[in-house]
């Protein structure tokens, strides 16, 4: 008797669930009738990697997936293993560093970000991973000039130099001197000998107040570097590739990259320029910006409306 | 042992003697902004410790301010004097001018004090005035304290000087620096050594200043008394 009575109390319990529990689907968000599954997106710890996690993360949420974010996860040698693992399914890289890491530091990785993916790729298919297309936007080293010197000898790229380099002066940290993509580099690959060179840091403060007080024409800089700008520097085009391919590549599991993702990532990533970079690093690193709003930011400018 | 010997080979290279890397002009470099902090150290340093060794007055906070100066870590105030004024010699030499005067404060203060009160009277006695007094008698006979302390200073700010490089200076701080940053150790060795040569360099010249400035009789009385203690010692 009693066990009847409360088997259909419980049944009536159960359709009372259910009905509620699908006026509540119906009345919800509506568009996405169900996500198309889930990603983890990792990003490294520095705000760059951050925005470039939250660009593809929104990227893929707009087109339906569900999105995770491990962000600020760590350096290279705690997200590669967490990607190798499956604890992650995707992350920001950058070609050719990914490549030396990859490769453990063969040298392998050169100007040219077609010849250092393919390069990359194959070291990565044994472990189950793929890049996909790399960006035309780069964070590598790169040699900038103030506007008022790039005016004065109307220069672009880095051959230019070739022609007025005895009038000039390099400043870069003090190994410079003796590393190929440096010093040495700029005089094999351009033909450019400077008049002196001044020993620094590498895109840190002292190159910076060097640059405002004269005491260098042409300084060591990170091609993405947010405060550039607001520095009145310009960076010079490395048009006979002496840089590294440091090109922005997502870097992810195969089992993940369907030919969906494949097509938004690269659709993203086509779209991307290192100016993109410049401007979104000073938004997060200068003005203090959070990074996913900037990065929504980039998506509406490019007309994925979340 | 191999070590030693590039070393010496790097000492050995012509190329290393000539240009604006050359050890000639590192060593100038060093030794002018050396000299600059020394001297305006000495300008500020050497009028107070005299004053208050003469009056005898607050002596105590004198000497305990300049020992907290003695606390400040050299680099530290290297970058914030950086964040002031800019790259340049600036702040290389506000960071040196504030380690050399702690030194000098205290052995003057402490060299004037200790002037036997009986000479100080004998000179009023014999008709001098103040100015005279301080002079004529008190200063020559602090001459032996006043220069350890500028010594001591200067000893000091030629070995601290390598920290210029820091912030793109020169001096022979750019070897240390540089070799390091190159993974030159070669070249970081040598520029430790030339360092450590013209510390030694500095502390030697200025004993020999110092025994010029000390009064004849003075220099008498130290060897008679230095004399008497040895004999005492064998006696």
């Amino acid at each position: 008797m009693n066990s009847r009575f409360d088997s259909s109390r419980f049944l009536a319990a159960l359709a009372a669930l259910v009905f509620v529990a699908t006026a509540c689907g119906s009345t919800g968000s509506g568009t996405p009738t169900a996500s198309k599954g889930t990603l983890t997106v990792a990003g490294f710890n520095f705000p760059e990697s951050s925005i470039l996690a939250e660009i593809y993360g929104q990227a893929l949420a707009h087109d339906g997936y569900t999105i995770n974010y491990k962000l600020l996860l760590g350096t290279r040698e705690v997200v590669a293993p967490a990607l190798e693992s499956g604890q992650i399914d995707l992350y920001p890289g950058y070609a050719a560093t990914d490549l030396e890491f990859y490769n453990k530091g063969a040298g392998e990785a050169n100007g040219d970000a077609v010849a250092t993916t393919a390069k990359l790729n194959s070291h990565l298919q044994p472990l189950g991973l793929t890049a996909l297309t790399p960006s035309p936007a780069v964070d590598q080293n790169a040699f900038a000039v103030t506007t008022d010197t790039q005016k004065k000898y109307n220069l672009s790229k880095l051959s230019d130099l070739a022609a007025i380099g005895g009038q000039l002066t390099l400043g870069a940290g003090p190994e410079c001197p003796t590393r190929p993509f440096c010093q040495p580099g700029l005089q094999k690959t351009y033909g450019i000998n400077f008049k002196a060179f001044k020993p620094l840091d590498t895109d840190g403060p002292l190159t910076r107040a060097a640059f405002k007080n004269g005491s260098i024409d042409v300084g060591l800089v990170f091609s993405s570097d947010g405060d550039l700008n607001s520095l009145g520097l310009v960076v010079l085009q490395d048009d006979k590739h002496l840089e590294n391919a440091d090109n922005v590549i997502p870097i992810m599991r195969q089992a993940a990259a369907s030919a969906e993702v494949t097509s938004v990532l690269n659709a993203i990533n086509a779209k991307l320029t290192t100016a993109d970079l410049v401007t979104m690093n000073s938004q997060v690193s200068i003005q203090h910006q959070d990074a996913d709003a900037v990065a929504a930011a980039w998506l509406q400018q490019h007309n994925y409306n979340n | 042992m191999t070590h030693l010997a590039n070393v010496v080979q790097w000492f050995a290279d012509p190329a290393h003697w000539r240009g604006s890397d050359g050890i000639p002009n590192r060593l100038v470099e060093h030794i002018q902004i050396s000299a600059e902090a020394v001297a305006i150290g000495a300008l500020i340093a050497l009028p107070i410790g005299i004053a208050l060794g003469h009056y005898g007055r607050f002596g105590n906070l004198a000497i305990n301010i300049s020992n907290v100066g003695r606390a400040l870590p050299s680099f530290g105030l290297l970058v914030i004097a950086f964040q002031v004024f800019g790259l340049g010699n600036l702040p290389v030499l506000v960071a040196l001018v504030a380690l050399a005067i702690p030194p000098m404060v205290t052995n003057s203060y402490v060299g004037l004090r200790e002037v036997d009160p009986d000479v100080k009277e004998a000179a009023r006695g014999m008709g001098y005035r103040e100015l005279a007094q301080l002079v004529r008698v008190e200063l020559p006979l602090a001459v032996p304290l006043v220069m350890a302390g500028i010594r001591t200073s200067a000893v000091q700010v030629v070995a601290t000087a390598t920290l210029a490089a820091l912030i793109a200076g020169g001096g022979f701080g750019r070897y240390v620096i540089d070799g390091f940053a190159q993974q030159d150790y070669t070249k970081l060795f040598a520029g430790a050594v030339l360092v450590a040569a013209l510390a030694m360099a500095t502390e030697l010249s200025l004993s020999g200043v110092e025994w010029l400035l000390v009064p004849r009789g003075i220099r008498l009385l130290q060897a008679r008394a230095a004399n008497r203690a040895a004999t005492f010692k064998t006696a």
